[in-house]
């Protein structure tokens, strides 16, 4: 048990690896032991762009490299350590934004075609949001159908992937002075594609061989995600699906059902998961689970689908990243509908050993041995109908060998941007002063983003739960996205009451005034983008600097695992905010890369990395940079404040 | 209302006794909780609340910690 508790802190994922054992199911946990990882693919220092290769050209360990030994340690291009492992780098930092960014494109083409009403059952949800972008990117609104207003909106996003000048739209979101610093730079993303495209041709064998040169090209094409197609994702799943406000649900794999029939959307794209709650809760398919045994249909969502339905409809979250296959190894689920991203290929091998359907939908994602349902967006109804009905038809199916576990834990979620600015304000005051205010008085340290994936080379939730807990103790207000969210959720921090349990005076007592938990929820990886705009808007409403960089804030992935989280990461860098990263460093094999990034970023971008595989250390590197921000602002002083009780009040009047 | 107190640990003092917190727990039970966008019902309420709430992009005398630079 000792050695299964080090696999994860939740008790329902423990419960399940027990199952699975006796099922002899295999699972992603028991993988990780049989397939350790490469010690040199690890530190970024094997190289296998051509077929020279591959070359490897790790330091010797133990020992002092002669300057004859350093130079002889290169590729057989001679590309040196430095140079491949930016070029490592860079292709991580390219494969993230293409993948957010064909998310996005995949939502701005879907937009338009809502817009044109070529999307039945689909419209625009949410007015407001669709006035924001008008504003934002100067169309015009008068007294023209929203309709009107966004094809004109969708058509500017769709060629912001396909821009070869100029600079992305968004960018001009930014704070003034940090937009001018990325001009400076010259790393400002002219489109999205082109600079993913420029990403692989400068990495290509034989191309762009300064180390410096590369990174700034991660940043760039890091930018293109961040302030391009995350943003444009999360700007149009607004604007069709509404732009999230708290609501309560629940998570753990205590949400699936005994009696019904249990459905899990698993992926990225919210389209066909939105569909999917509309076709379940649709009386024919309820009457026709009622005429299979079933007592209805339980649609429940997992990784960043779940967050995304979570947030606006108060779909109860199945797990997060690590407990994809667990929830087959329940026994009780009919069907695994996937999308894109972060879908594990062993979900077909799990499912052999109980009677779950694996059901790819997207045209970009089929997965040998998975059944391919492909969604259709232009008749949407009868695609989520058809998965719904084969996952109802398997109910009938289901074993005896069902063990749901009873874990499941309330949560509030919904905290958008323009959420948080309401709650702090008010409808006729929205503002983030309030918050402004707090942290200059130092109720508030500061703001913490803790982000990112499971990853299970170290205890599955662990690290995330340790650092936000840390964070909360300090006064660290913080925000959260993807898995780490729900791995804080699942352990209570996203309620109210755990700012009397476990975050500091400070911050307890602010988070008791607005009403907000002391962890906020802000939904899946590709909304970073909002923490962009909070951060922004910090800024902008003024006492604390004028650019993200000065604002006493900084960002972690303490369970980090995918290409999409080192992009993060890097537009989080390049937008001015320190980034510490758990688990392992991609560029650790190479003390010039990663010097340059830790330190010599902070002089470029006014933000830097770091690496830290301790959470609660990493913590405190968090609380350290945020508290180096406070005395540069001149605000440190505020927190060395008294405690004032009733009696020295009374002497006070 | 019944105040909850508290003993905290102060700098240069020994415990202090403060308020504790003051929200009921449990869950919500309204199912509209936290739908504020629906409040704003017209397009011109709409488009106020973008210069008013989101002012750090679109009010047209704000820039708060950039009102000495030329606007975006
Ligand atoms: S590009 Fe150079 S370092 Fe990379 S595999 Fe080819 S020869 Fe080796």
């Amino acid at each position: 048990m000792a050695e299964k508790e080090a696999k994860s802190i939740d008790q329902a994922t423990l419960e399940m690896l027990e199952k699975a054992a006796q099922d002899g199911a295999r699972v992603v946990f028991e993988r990780a032991e049989t397939t350790r990882p490469c010690p040199i693919g690890a530190d970024g220092m094997c190289c296998s762009l051509c077929a020279m290769g591959p070359c490897r050209v790790q330091p010797p360990k133990g020992k002092e490299e002669t300057l004859e030994e350093r130079r002889k340690r290169v590729g057989v291009c001679g590309a040196t350590p430095e140079t491949i492992s930016a070029r490592n780098f860079v292709r991580k930092a390219a494969a993230g934004t293409a993948s957010h960014g064909d998310h996005g494109r995949v939502m701005a083409k879907f937009f338009l075609a809502v817009a044109k009403g070529e999307a039945p059952g689909y419209e625009i949800k949410d007015e407001q949001k669709l006035l924001q972008l008008a504003l934002d990117l100067g169309v015009t609104i008068g007294d023209r159908s929203n309709e009107e207003v966004a094809i004109d909106i969708a058509n500017l996003l769709v060629k912001e992937f396909g821009k070869q000048e100029g600079e992305l739209l968004f960018l001009k979101r930014a704070p003034l002075k940090r937009q001018e610093l990325w001009r400076k730079q010259g790393v400002a993303p002219r489109g999205i594609d082109i600079e993913v495209a420029e990403s692989m041709h400068r990495t290509h064998m034989g191309t762009d061989q300064d180390y410096q040169d590369l990174l700034k090209n991660a940043v760039k094409v890091s930018l293109a995600d961040g302030w391009g197609g995350s943003m444009i994702a999360t700007e149009v799943q607004d604007i069709i699906f509404g732009t999230p406000a708290p609501l309560l649900s629940q998570i753990n794999l205590g949400v699936l059902k005994d009696d019904e029939v249990n459905i899990i959307i698993h992926g990225h794209e919210p389209q066909l998961a939105e569909m999917m709650a509309v076709a379940a809760q649709s009386p024919d398919m309820i009457a026709y689970a009622k005429s299979k045994g079933a007592k209805g249909i339980n649609l429940a969502g997992m990784c960043c689908t779940a967050n995304e339905m979570l947030m606006r409809h108060g779909v109860p979250i199945a797990g997060n990243f690590l407990q994809q296959e667990l929830a087959i190894v329940t026994g009780a689920l009919e069907a695994m509908v996937v999308d894109v991203q972060c879908i594990m290929q062993g979900l077909v091998d799990t499912a052999r050993c109980y009677h779950t359907k694996v059901i790819t939908t997207d045209p970009r994602a089929k997965i040998q041995g998975a059944t391919h349902m492909e969604f259709h967006e232009h008749e949407a109804l009868e695609s989520a109908k058809a998965i719904i009905k084969m996952a109802v038809d398997n109910f009938v199916n289901r074993g005896k060998n069902v063990r749901i576990p009873k874990q499941k834990t309330d949560m509030i979620a919904g905290f958008s941007h323009e959420t948080i600015n309401y709650l702090l304000g008010g409808l006729f005051r929205a503002s983030y002063r309030p918050l402004n205010d707090n942290i200059i008085n130092g109720r508030i340290r500061g703001v913490a983003a803790v982000v990112g994936c499971n990853n299970p080379r170290v205890t599955h939730d662990s690290g995330n739960l340790a650092m936000v807990k840390e964070l909360i103790k300090n006064d660290v207000l913080v925000l959260q996205t993807g898995c780490m969210a729900m791995a804080s959720a699942k352990a209570g921090l996203m309620l109210p009451e755990a700012a009397v349990q476990f975050a500091g005076d400070g911050l307890a007592s602010v988070c008791e005034a607005v009403g907000i938990p002391p962890v906020l929820h802000m939904g899946a990886c590709i909304d970073n983008s909002r923490i962009l705009m909070s951060a922004t808007a910090m800024v902008k409403d003024g006492g604390l600097g004028d650019d993200i960089s000065d604002l006493p804030v900084a960002a972690a992935a303490p369970e980090w695992m995918s290409e999409k989280a080192i992009t993060i990461g890097q537009y989080a860098v390049a937008s001015g905010i320190f980034t510490v990263f758990g688990v392992n460093w991609p560029t650790i094999g190479s003390k010039e890369v990663t010097d340059f990034m830790f330190k010599d970023f902070e002089e470029i971008y006014g933000g830097m990395w770091a690496f830290e595989p301790d959470p609660v250390k990493a913590a405190h590197l968090m609380i350290a940079h945020i508290d180096k921000k406070r005395k540069a602002l001149g605000i440190d002083k505020a927190r060395e404040r008294v405690l004032y009780d009733m009696a020295m009040r009374r002497e006070l009047v | 209302m019944k105040y909850k107190v508290k003993t905290r640990k102060s700098p240069g003092r020994e415990t202090v006794e403060v308020l504790g917190e003051t929200f009921e727990q449990g869950k919500p039970e309204d199912k509209d909780m936290g739908r504020w966008r629906q409040k704003l019902g017209s397009r011109g309420d709409r488009l106020k609340y973008l210069e008013t709430g989101e002012r750090y992009w679109f009010g047209k005398e704000w820039y708060g910690s950039e009102k000495r630079k030329i606007p975006a």
